[in-house]
């Protein structure tokens, strides 16, 4: 492929090839569902989109540090106008910008560096070793850049704000598929091919990782908004693809990509369904919703296999590459030295955990929005509209291919996704262990089948009877006794020392961004108490100032 | 054709789900005996589940297809669970590797259909019984999962089954250890918890909740959630076994083995009034967490 006319600029290998193909098909599906979904200011919206999508592939290309660099900004900036978008998202918009703006300039600064101590832009003849300071400083301003990019703490803070305002489409565009493929991207392509990866190094990515996957994933739990709580796990799910990079291991780098690549699947359809529910009930708080599966069984069953998908739950792609994830750590536990060891021990705990509490977090969004006790307003108001069935076709085909795609590459992970995209990506990776995921599920089907083989042949159909549900010997008032499911976690909220952290969490103390902002607004208000627009303490500055500059130039 | 063989008969659903119910009856004789009744005679669980069998079905209105799918899909992934548990036992080789994993991931899914089933119902109840379960479900995974990996770390960093077997039949039972003897403690809670057995049984406690997560359950349904727990009734204590004294696995040491944690898990049952949700989860992620976490530092430490 290096025969190729633009070759020293742009390139074409193992490793991008299969981004740019996920972004061409993120692209085309965010623009079918938009079709519906997006009623004002079309023009805009779909140039916006489509210079997106073109800046992303020019990144996943590029193969000139500023060309990066160029499309890397340009597409901070239509995130901005993307974001900006969505009603009452003036802050959300603006605090992403800052904070992916932000981190635009680090990597300039660490492309400088880069450029000099190798007096050259062109990755792919880059090589370094963590043998200077100056190294260490550009490779941790470049992974600095793609962590705000992605979204691993501390950077993450934009993610869940810019979720919960965007539309649904925009989220489930950039923050959730594009912005993670080419963050984890650079990251693969930092730690492949540009520098040489040493222990410490490695450490401080993991570390990162399983601090983003148990931070994220513990203030999902207690949101009430539908997107807002899909932001944070978009979060969550960085920290395994980082810890899945960090392992420095061919397997559990593959693992980390692999994980991208579903991510990106998983979390875009679950984006979609909330705009779907958005799009039916006009809300996306969780207490409003109850019931949906009723009205909306396509969307219902993609977002079921989404959360499950998510949840690491076997057959499903998330499990696979959770898995690969896994092995690798496992692997690092023959190293000999015990720190590393202990590390390792804790980042498998903090990510297996995690994907327990990410199942908790999504049953509790299923019970909250497709199931449990139906929000009776909300029912009548959609039979009363006459659209009691789904949302439009263009609207629930999307997230339904979507979750097609995350069985496939789950059932057929060796067959399809690993052969095809990651293996030649990353080489010489060494399975400890084999899922035999086709075979479990040809055995579960098996089972259901036969299963429901049975059920018909003893005409059991028959014996099924729908009757209403009864509580204290009365049918059930659903206005009265209705479990939204948004209280289901209030028992951990309350729990120790949690409570503290949570407190202190929603007030803002550990977000970055806030603390910066404090700090300027406290300096701008020192300003503000100088400038009293009162004469005669200017004069007194003037004068106190002439006085100064005298006496030092009487000293000279 | 011979796996799917192993995946309904041996060592998959029919064995599992016959022993399974046979030790729900030696659950209920030893309870009765503790209480001073006489207790229901052997083939009583058999009898429940072809009984339950002929009942009429009858669904909450408002919920379907979810309803339905939700037992099948606890029952179908136990199932495979104590297949992949089964065949690892009987031949080492047999197992995959990474085996362990899934069947960790596995545990949890009769949880998951306990779960979304209980929500599809509509009943307030019910939801209140999903609440509390997966409240358990986060509150003893922590200190299983650190458990789990203390005896990875102990068997050389192996996530198969087979190897874990291989390793206590060269160096000793895991158990023998001081830091496998705290994992054990620890998992013998999780399991309790798992099993959803008193003090941990707050998601169905009949008093207050009424069954809880199954209270719209009839009929074939319930039958089959009934069968889900049997089976876990068998699979986790050899679950268990494996894990910690692999040593020797022979029929008469495996059965004999098996008898002493079924016995004690009934004992903790009925010697323990029923914690609420929050002391559940106190108790999982306060003294068990730190009993997990002091076993892992000692296995680091190779004791």
């Amino acid at each position: 492929m290096t025969t190729s006319r633009f070759y020293p600029l742009l390139r074409l290998d193992a490793l991008n090839s299969f981004v740019v193909l996920a972004i061409a098909l993120f692209s085309a599906l965010t623009i079918i569902y938009s079709l519906k979904f997006i009623k004002e200011k079309r023009l805009q919206y779909y140039t916006y989109i489509i210079l997106t999508a073109f800046a992303s592939i020019g990144v996943v290309l590029a193969n000139n540090l500023i060309l990066l660099l160029v499309f890397w900004g340009f597409l901070g900036l239509t995130l901005y106008l993307l974001v900006s978008m969505g009603q009452g998202s003036t802050d959300a918009a603006k605090k992403t910008l800052i904070i992916v703006g932000g981190s635009d300039a680090l990597m300039l600064l660490g492309v400088a560096i880069i450029y000099f101590l190798t007096d050259t832009f062109y990755l792919d003849a880059i090589r370094l070793e963590f043998n200077s300071s100056l190294a260490v400083i550009s490779y941790i301003c470049i992974a600095l850049a793609c962590f705000a990019k992605a979204g691993a703490i501390p950077l993450h803070t934009w993610i869940p704000d810019a979720a919960k305002s965007a539309p649904a489409p925009v989220a489930a565009f950039l923050p959730a598929s594009l912005d993670k493929l080419l963050g984890i991207y650079l990251l693969a392509r930092l730690n492949l091919d540009l520098f040489t990866m040493n222990t410490a190094m490695n450490t401080f990515l993991m570390v990162i990782g399983a601090v983003t996957i148990i931070t994220a994933v513990m203030m999902a739990l207690v949101q009430h908004n539908l997107k807002r709580l899909l932001g944070y796990h978009a979060v969550s799910q960085v920290g395994y693809m980082v810890l899945g990079i960090g392992t420095g291991n061919p397997i559990g780098i593959a693992g980390g990509i692999f994980h991208m690549l579903n991510h990106a699947v998983y979390k875009s359809c679950l984006f979609f369904t909330a705009g779907n529910i958005e799009y039916r009930a006009k809300t996306s708080e969780l207490d409003e919703l109850g019931g949906l599966a009723k009205l909306m069984p396509v969307t219902y069953i993609s977002c079921l296999v989404a959360s499950f998908s998510i949840s690491g739950v076997p057959p499903f792609n998330g499990f696979f590459s959770k898995w690969m994830i896994y092995q690798g750590l496992v692997t690092q536990l023959q190293s000999a030295d015990y720190r590393i060891q202990a590390i390792n021990i804790l980042c498998l705990a903090a990510a297996m955990f995690g994907s327990g509490l990410t199942l908790a977090s999504f049953m509790k969004l299923i019970h909250a929005a497709f199931l449990g006790q139906p929000n009776n307003a909300l029912i009548r108001r959609s039979l009363q509209g006459g659209h009691k069935d789904e949302v439009p076709f263009s609207m629930w085909l999307p997230p339904l291919i979507l979750a097609v795609i995350c069985v496939v590459f789950g059932v057929f992970a060796y067959q399809i996704p690993l052969r095809v995209f990651i293996f030649p990506a990353v080489p010489g990776v060494d399975f400890i262990g084999t899922w035999f995921a086709g075979l479990s599920t040809l055995l579960i089907a098996s089972g259901l089948v036969l299963g429901l083989f049975i059920f018909r042949s003893r005409g059991l159909g028959s014996f099924i009877r729908q009757d209403a549900a009864f509580m204290g010997c009365e049918p059930e008032d659903l206005d009265k006794h209705r479990i939204t499911g948004i209280e289901f976690y209030n028992t951990i909220k309350e729990y120790g020392i949690l409570k503290g952290i949570y407190q202190k969490a929603e007030s803002g103390v550990y977000d970055i961004y806030e603390q910066v902002k404090k700090v300027l607004s406290g300096a701008g208000r020192f300003l503000q108490y100088l400038h009293n627009g009162v004469l005669p303490s200017y004069l007194i500055w003037a004068l106190l100032g002439m006085i100064g500059l005298f006496l030092i130039l009487m000293k000279g | 054709m011979k796996l799917l063989l192993s995946y309904l008969i041996f060592p998959g659903f029919l064995f599992s789900a016959c022993i399974g119910l046979f030790a729900g009856w030696v659950d209920r004789k030893v309870t009765a005996r503790i209480q001073y009744r006489v207790g229901p005679p052997w083939y009583q669980n058999f009898m429940d589940i072809v009984k339950l069998l002929h009942k009429e079905i009858i669904i909450p209105e408002g919920a379907r297809l979810t309803f339905l799918f939700a037992p099948f899909l606890g029952l179908l992934s136990v199932v495979l669970m104590s297949t992949i548990l089964g065949r690892s036992l009987n031949i080492y080789a047999s197992g995959f590797s990474g085996d362990l994993i899934v069947i960790v991931y596995l545990l949890v899914m009769p949880a998951i259909a306990m779960i979304i089933g209980a929500s599809s119902s509509e009943n307030p109840l019910a939801s209140i019984g999903a609440s509390r379960e997966i409240k358990a479900v986060l509150a003893y995974e922590l200190p299983f999962i650190l458990s789990i990996i203390a005896i990875i770390v102990k068997s050389g960093g192996s996530i198969r089954i087979g190897s874990i077997l291989n390793h206590q039949a060269f160096a000793g039972s895991n158990i023998a250890s001081f830091s496998g003897a705290l994992a054990f403690i620890v998992v013998l809670f999780s399991i309790q918890a798992k099993l959803c057995f008193v003090p941990f049984d707050a998601s169905e406690a009949e008093q207050e909740l009424m069954a809880g997560t199954l209270i719209e359950y009839s009929g074939l349904p319930l039958a089959m959630f009934k069968l889900t727990k049997a089976i876990l009734l068998y699979a986790l204590p050899v679950f268990l076994i494996v894990l910690f004294m692999g040593k020797d696995i022979s029929p008469i040491f495996l059965i004999g083995k098996y008898i002493l944690i079924l016995v004690s898990i009934i004992l903790i049952k009925n010697t323990n009034p029923r914690l609420r949700i929050d002391q559940t989860l106190r108790f999982f992620w306060g003294p068990m967490a730190v009993l997990a976490v002091l076993a892992l530092g000692l296995t680091l430490f190779g004791l």
